[in-house]
């Protein structure tokens, strides 16, 4: 079975509204796609009435995200390829590829930073890439060179080292304030090797040398497997007959055309769930609001005020890494449908963080694992340990390059003949426990998959949702509950309240700030705690205490419907659920506006010994000019940027953008220009 | 550049390569469905790289015939070898009076670099060459200058490669470089444009020789 196959059969006319479209409104369609952790969603809108007309949703396959893509746009039929406008994507790519530690191979050169700094705030881990190289260099507070650049060094270490990297990336000291060194790097590097360079300055004005730096790397380790990935999409829009202008999804929900997204992969990080958030607001047009979208993998929380997703100040982080990119301020927790079900260590039931497929799912399409749950749920308890209900499946024929160890061979063999599960595969690799299986790299190759009990099966078994095999949900959960002596109405009443908990839990962090810690003691005597759980379970004879989230809940995603009622009812909150919100991430990749920001510095020009101020310097990313007085420099700016806003916004696919300009104080008789020019894409004709 | 899309790009980068190392050889008709296949991409960046190589005189559309992959003669030569010859010569003397100490660093760096690449291996060191003419057009400052070098060099690779099989690559194109980098760093207008116009006037009659022969 290969991964192509998975798709066809994956959750197939299920969650799909195929209302037929009238020939009058398919003037100015256009194609939403979100390429998520576990699934892949598109749909197709009229733009100008915001009708969803149809939607589709296949297994993402994180080996090619193409494969899932085209199998969307095939799901979704469209009657007439040449009537889609504009195609819309957003990806978890740059995130994934940084966490699984997938970018391509860097060389960081940090010009006027100081290397014992570095090491003692053991800062070194956080640039992103093994290849980091002092030079001397850089640039002052006020903008003025603190040492000469050591251009000969850097070109002697970039002969040395350009076979064994795919692209450059340079952060220079101050560089926001005066990116010279950078741009002279640039000309000099770009003349003696072929490899892309980034440069800091042009990713972020914020004055933070380590974020840069990393935000630079972590650029430059990205740009051909975001290039790849556009590249990927073109061809399957071509191979459908689509021929519109492609928007990419940055990190706070906003559009950038896929050559800036090419160029900047960077501000990708998170477009996901900033999608979500958007097509929740576009779909229930609340204008304020908290979105949670419950997904397969992650349950994600965002804001909505104002009919704008919140934004972090500070830059998005992924695994170890801060970057100086703007995103969407939300909170992910590993909580989904197809969390995994199983006991912890002291036998109480947890849920996740584990994903898993749905027992349901994988005995639909394997008849076997139907009949061998039948079986299970004959024997005794004593024979019949949760343990047996864990599935490992092949997912694809993999590569022989891929199977590297004898153990990893076994494995293989032993799963093409159909799932087994895993008290059977430890019997056959002959290790007494899962930990002892090279499986690792199988799993993330995705070359066998892992199968369980989940909520999904449980939402079976409740007749809330059951696109696939109810009598084998069934049959697993009675397997589970018998060897606990548990009542299985009574489990499901566990997991929902326990998923319903960790939901508010969520909420209330992401919406305070504040956390909860896990009780140190078991006679616990900690306020906060008393107070949570007397709030989600009324249980004290005089007190009454409860949260009311002012703002209502827009339910996203398959289980929200299920699921998030409880969350809301304990939040003394309405839940909303639009229409088509099991695709509204999809919805938002399509929803967002065209948006770019052009910064301006301008600072003061200070006297050699720095006592008197000589003048205002404005510094765009890549000139520098000079006035005498302060209220000149900050009104020329303002124009400036402007001007500049419009022109980018304008070339990267903005119809009619508006421009609002900021000046915000930063620092000490310093001023941060922000231009914002905003426009919804422009359309194909 | 500026605004391609990503995948014209692509394609362009590609197919320039396919013909500047005659794997698409002169005077070939060029299929844009093949060539699509081949390299795994859509009709249309190809389509649209196409258009672009065009404007780079590399393919020639004709109405009637279709497409082709521009032909090279002999009489190309001489018009592309004497505007090489007064433009290169221009580009070192103005390198000479205004090459920046960046510059300097940039040159210096590239030809410490020759040093280290072994003789026989003619493609990195054809490459290489092709880098330092940059470097000198860079130099001199002049971005029209710069971009016309650029259209003509791409014009004359082939040549080079029709020609490879035949000649062995000027070692004594390194010794030049070093002489026309210590003239450029001395100011030295008079001998970066003398050196410079010999290194060029070498190459071609080399060519010519190995295209007369054909």
């Amino acid at each position: 079975m290969d991964a192509g196959n998975i798709s066809q059969h994956a959750p197939e006319g299920t969650p799909i509204s195929g209302e037929a479209s009238s020939p009058a409104d398919t003037d100015s369609l256009v194609l939403g796609i979100d390429t998520g952790g576990t699934y892949t969603d598109g749909v197709l809108l009229e733009y100008h009435s915001r009708r969803v007309l149809a939607s589709h949703k296949s297994l993402t396959t994180k080996r090619d995200f193409s494969i899932g893509i085209e199998q969307v746009i095939e799901g979704i039929h469209i009657p007439d390829p040449s009537a889609v406008k504009l195609v819309s994507v957003s990806t978890t790519l740059a995130t994934n590829a940084i966490a699984e530690g997938k970018g391509k191979r860097v060389a960081l050169l940090l010009i006027g930073y100081d290397p014992d700094l570095v090491s003692s705030f053991h800062m070194e881990g956080r640039f992103a890439t093994p290849h980091y190289y002092y030079f001397a260099g850089g640039h002052d507070l006020y903008g003025r060179e603190k040492e000469e650049l050591d251009l000969p060094s850097i070109l002697t270490e970039v002969n040395q080292i350009k076979d064994q990297v795919d692209a450059i990336a340079v952060s220079s000291y101050f560089s926001p304030l005066n990116p010279e060194h950078e741009n002279r790097v640039y000309h000099a590097v770009s003349s003696v090797c072929d490899l892309p360079i980034v440069l800091g300055h042009q990713l972020s004005t914020k004055l933070g040398s380590i974020e840069r730096a990393t935000t630079a790397a972590l650029n430059a380790s990205l740009l051909a497997i975001l290039q790849d990935f556009i590249i990927a999409v073109r061809r399957a829009m071509e191979r459908r007959k689509i021929d519109a202008p492609l928007m990419v999804v940055r990190g706070d929900g906003t559009l950038m055309s896929d050559e800036f997204a090419a160029r900047t992969p960077v501000e990708t990080i998170h477009s996901g769930p900033a999608a979500s958030a958007i097509g929740g607001r576009f779909l229930s047009r609340l204008d304020d609001a908290l979105v949670v979208d419950i997904g397969g993998t992650t349950t994600d929380i965002a804001l909505i005020q104002t009919g704008q997703v919140t934004v972090t100040e500070e830059g998005a982080s992924v695994g170890d890494y801060k970057t100086a990119v703007k995103a969407a301020n939300l909170l992910s927790i590993a909580l989904g449908g197809d969390s995994h079900i199983s006991l912890g260590r002291d036998k109480e039931l947890t849920i996740g963080p584990e994903r898993v497929v749905p027992l349901a799912y994988l005995a639909g399409e394997h008849p076997q694992v139907h009949s061998r749950l039948k079986v299970l749920s004959r024997r005794t308890w004593t024979q019949a340990a949760p343990e047996w209900l864990e599935h490992w499946f092949l997912l694809r024929q993999p590569d022989e390059f891929l199977v590297k160890t004898p153990s990893q061979r076994s494995l293989v063999d032993f799963l093409r003949d159909g799932p087994q599960p895993v008290p059977e595969i430890l019997k056959r690799l002959d290790v007494l426990h899962v930990a002892q299986i090279d499986a690792r790299e199988l799993l993330r190759q995705e070359i066998i998959g892992k199968s369980g009990l989940t909520p999904t099966d449980l939402l079976h078994v409740d007749g809330y949702y059951a696109p696939w095999d109810l009598e084998a949900a069934s049959l697993a959960l009675d397997v589970f509950c018998r060897f606990h002596f548990w009542e299985p109405a009574d489990v499901r009443q566990r997991v929902w309240s326990r998923m319903t908990e960790a939901i508010v839990h969520a909420i209330v962090a992401f919406l305070s700030g504040k956390l909860l810690p896990p009780p140190a003691l078991p006679d616990d005597k900690d306020m906060g705690r008393w107070f949570f759980h007397n709030s989600l379970y009324p249980t004290h004879p005089q007190l009454e205490t409860s949260f009311r989230l002012r703002q209502p809940i827009i339910g996203i995603g398959a289980p929200a419907g299920v699921f998030l009622q409880d969350v809301a009812d304990a939040l003394h909150t309405d839940l909303v659920l639009p229409d088509h919100h099991q695709v509204a991430n999809a919805v938002g990749a399509i929803a967002g506006s065209v948006m770019v920001t052009e910064e301006i510095l301008v600072y003061p020009r200070l006297s050699a010994e720095g006592l008197e101020v000589l003048g205002y310097y404005v510094q765009t990313s890549d000139e520098r000019q000079e006035y005498e007085d302060a209220d000149d420099a900050l009104a020329h700016a303002r124009a400036l940027s402007r001007e500049l806003a419009m022109g980018a916004a304008l070339r990267s696919g903005a119809e009619n953008p508006q421009v609002v300009v900021e000046e915000l104080v930063d620092g000490l008789d310093t001023y941060r220009i922000r231009a914002k020019a905003m426009g919804n894409p422009r359309l194909a004709h | 550049m500026e605004l391609v899309r990503v995948d014209t790009q692509r394609a362009y980068e590609l197919i320039r390569e396919k013909i500047t190392t005659l794997e698409l050889s002169p005077g070939s008709a060029i299929s844009e469905q093949r060539l699509a296949e081949d390299l795994d991409m859509g009709l249309v960046p190809v389509r649209e790289a196409l258009k672009l190589l065009a404007h780079d005189d590399l393919v020639v559309i004709t109405p009637r015939h279709g497409l082709y992959v521009a032909d090279v003669n002999v009489p190309d030569l001489e018009q592309i070898s004497e505007m090489r010859l007064s433009l290169e010569s221009l580009c070192a003397r103005l390198a000479a009076q205004r090459a920046t100490p960046d510059d300097w660093v940039v040159l210096e760096a590239l030809s410490q670099e020759q040093a280290t690449i072994p003789p026989e291996d003619s493609q990195r060191l054809f490459d290489f060459d092709h880098r330092f003419h940059q470097a000198v057009a860079r130099a001199a400052h002049n971005k029209y200058l710069a971009r016309t070098l650029d259209h003509l060099f791409g014009l004359s690779q082939r040549l080079w490669y029709l020609a490879l099989p035949h000649i062995e690559f000027l070692p004594g194109a390194v010794e030049k470089h070093l002489d026309l980098v210590e003239a450029i760093k001395a100011g030295d207008a008079d001998a970066a444009e003398g050196i410079m116009s010999r290194h060029v006037q070498d190459f071609y009659d080399k060519v010519y020789e190995v295209l007369a022969q054909r």
